[in-house]
């Protein structure tokens, strides 16, 4: 029924135009004189207006037929609605330019409205690829030469603008440059992501890194989009008036652009959690859970036949194959069975000190010859603890116990010389007065942590009573962990501690042998040759 | 990836088929399958036969798989074209679910639908002010669009 209205609305279009210049003709006989009569009537203009948004339609038509073939209905739908918003903010742009107002002027607007249509259309073809894994040549043929026609077009009117604007000055053409050039940056958009799909498509295993890809060419083309409306505000607001048409698009290439960048942040971040912190489950651990399909891709983790995959655990406990989880966390950074965000963990230090915790457990050794970086509690504090208002600084980075410099409020000793032997007495006797000093003042800042450890100890018992007094059931479990998290760090600390007191203890020791010898010194000086020695032994072994 | 999994789902719906539904590829094209959906009992959809359309993207199950209604259905939440608006077919969509879990959703979807957040407001505006015209309408699309 449809089909036949507009076939009549066509042929009746076709009909008016043929007999009013059969009439404009029979009037005035000769071409020129019917010309000037054609323009000059009001109702014979309207109806080649008609005629002409007719063929543009059935242009349209037979473009499509040619590029698309069968339109979707969803592809319709997004169509109409875009047209409609087009077309709204084509009339406030009139609006703007009344002056210019002129059957060109209406011409170029339509041609505009008609080619973002066919991009609209390209991206929303482009877009359906991803979902239809069976593209044929047909397809591929169609979509790059469409793309291909559509760039040229649009490069040629951003040329032709510029060209207008340097030779006449700034007018109505310096919109149309504008849409232009925006329509080309949504073009490059449609086509960074057909390369994408393309190349995913000849690979028989998934593009892991294709999400990554997208995401930053998102921000890229954003970033241009958006630099673009912001000049095209400023030169507008400056030569002509505030473009109101320009809001919304501007705002949603702003939004838009906003999105992106989150979206390239939080993931990076979300892997980089993922790639750092988070555990890996060992077979022997993987044992204790009852259910070991990785929800994901739905394959048993536990499985020897298949290749060692990497399994993560999350902070809420579930445990997912690394690779998995980092195409999703390329998309959404939350966890795929509890949807508990997972860069909320982000903001809280005793996390990465657990993780640090579990990779001393692993690599003690290692973890001396590189201290891990200290979670700086000042720096981040978690608003959910209090911390000790009088917090001497000096003393901020507790984690670093065993670095080789502790940043303790004083310079850390100068190491003997290596040659004792060269030594004379009254060296040695002054060496071993500055080495009791040093051990002296050891001894004081361990004292000193001890009390802030004592202090902080207190501090989370207080915070885990106010929890428990608090909290309702649902963040009681998050915030638990979070407690338990800190006790670890804790626990950790004072290990590190234990084993610092440890070892200035035995330096003590050996200090006071030091100083037992030194008196002997004085008493026998035939023993000078073996005190010696044995002096130089000792500092050899304090040095190290 | 996206095959295997699907190919995993596929299995275990024949395993253990959910109720009220099914679902399957159509041709030889894994990404492409069709579903129905019986009306609930107890809703005035009760005894029709919905078909749904199921299209899965190349990175599922990074993505949600899109899904619509081929058979017109009268309720607030599906619109003439047959796309469903539920929260899990977009941004809360999780590589947890499955087709199964969503086709369910559906299922209480029709038993309850969400008013609040419409994708056809005129029906929804029946559906919250006069409940009677409302079930008398969905009855009447079910057996003229529904039944055989």
């Amino acid at each position: 029924m449809a089909r036949f209205r507009s076939e009549l609305g066509i042929l009746v279009s076709f009909v008016l135009t043929t007999s009013v210049i059969i009439n404009a003709f029979s009037h005035k006989k000769q071409f020129y004189p019917s010309i000037v009569y054609l323009t000059k009537s009001n109702s014979s203009m309207a109806i080649i207006y008609l005629q002409a948004f007719v063929l543009t339609l059935l242009i349209g038509k037979l473009m499509n037929r040619i590029f698309f073939g069968e339109l979707r209905a969803i592809e319709l739908e997004h169509l109409f609605e875009r047209s409609w918003y087009a077309i709204t903010e084509t009339c406030l742009a009139f609006t703007v330019f009344r002056d210019d107002f002129s059957p060109k002027f209406v011409t170029m607007f339509t041609l505009l409205l008609f080619l973002k249509c066919f991009h609209w259309l390209t991206e929303d073809r482009v877009e359906y690829m991803e979902r239809s894994p069976n593209i044929t040549v047909m397809f591929h043929a169609r979509i790059l030469g469409l793309m291909i026609l559509l760039s040229v077009l649009d490069l040629n009117f951003v040329n032709v603008a510029y060209q207008h604007t340097v030779a006449k000055g700034a007018s109505v053409q310096l919109v149309f440059g504008f849409e232009y050039a925006i329509l080309f940056i949504n073009m490059l958009s449609t086509m960074t992501k057909y390369l994408l799909h393309t190349v995913d498509l000849q690979n028989e295993n998934p593009w892991e890194n294709k999400g990554i890809y997208i995401l930053h060419s998102e921000l890229v083309l954003g970033f241009i989009r958006v630099f673009l409306y912001l000049t095209f505000m400023s030169i507008m607001i400056k030569i002509h008036t505030f473009p109101l048409f320009a809001i919304r698009p501007m705002y949603l290439a702003l939004r838009s652009f906003k999105k992106s960048l989150n979206d390239v942040v939080q993931s990076r971040r979300a892997i980089r959690n993922l790639n750092i912190m988070y555990p890996d489950v060992t077979p022997e651990q993987l044992r204790n859970y009852s259910d070991t399909i990785c929800i994901i891709c739905r394959e048993e983790m536990a499985n020897p036949n298949e290749g060692p995959q990497q399994i993560k655990k999350l902070p809420c406990d579930h445990i997912f194959h690394k690779n998995c989880l980092r195409s999703w966390f390329q998309r959404q950074q939350t966890c795929p069975t509890c949807r508990t965000s997972i860069l909320r963990f982000n903001n809280q230090p005793a996390q990465p000190a657990q993780a640090n915790f579990a990779q001393a457990h692993q690599a003690p050794a290692q973890q001396q010859a590189e201290p891990p970086q200290p979670p700086n509690i000042n720096a981040q504090p978690n608003p959910n603890v209090p911390f000790m208002p009088d917090f001497p600084t000096p003393f901020a980075p507790l984690g670093m116990f065993n670095a080789p410099m502790p940043p303790f409020a004083f310079m850390p000793p100068p190491l003997p010389p290596l040659n004792l032997a060269s030594l004379s007495t009254e060296e040695l006797d002054t060496m071993e007065g500055q080495e009791r000093h040093n051990v002296e003042a050891r001894i004081h800042c361990l004292r000193n942590i001890s009390v802030l450890l004592n202090s902080s100890m207190v501090q989370m018992q207080q915070y885990m009573n106010m929890c428990a007094a608090t909290s309702h059931l649902e963040n009681l479990t998050g915030k638990k962990s979070r407690v338990e998290n800190d006790l670890n760090l804790v626990n950790s600390q004072e290990e590190s501690l234990s084993q610092v007191k440890q070892e200035m203890s035995e330096e003590k020791n050996v200090f006071e042998n030091l100083a037992g010898s030194s008196d002997q010194t004085a008493a026998s000086t035939s023993k000078q040759s073996e005190n010696d020695e044995i002096r130089r032994r000792r500092l050899e072994k304090l040095e190290s | 990836m996206a095959l295997k999994r699907i190919n995993k789902e596929l299995q275990d719906l024949e395993r253990d088929p959910p109720a009220n539904c099914s679902a399957g590829p159509v041709s030889d094209d894994l990404f492409q399958w069709q579903a129905t959906i019986m009306g609930p009992p107890d809703s005035p959809y009760q005894g029709g036969v919905f078909f749904l359309t199921i299209h899965f993207p190349t990175d599922y199950p990074f993505k949600p798989p899109k899904i619509a209604f081929t058979t017109r259905i009268y309720h607030p939440n599906i619109n003439s074209n047959g796309s469903i608006c539920l929260d899990i077919l977009r941004s809360q969509w999780s590589p947890a679910l499955t087709i199964s879990k969503v086709l369910l959703s559906i299922c209480s979807l029709l038993c309850d639908p969400n008013p609040d957040d419409p994708l056809v407001p005129e029906i929804a505006r029946i559906y919250k002010t006069d409940k009677n015209l409302y079930n008398k309408n969905a009855k009447e699309w079910t057996s003229k669009y529904a039944m055989a």
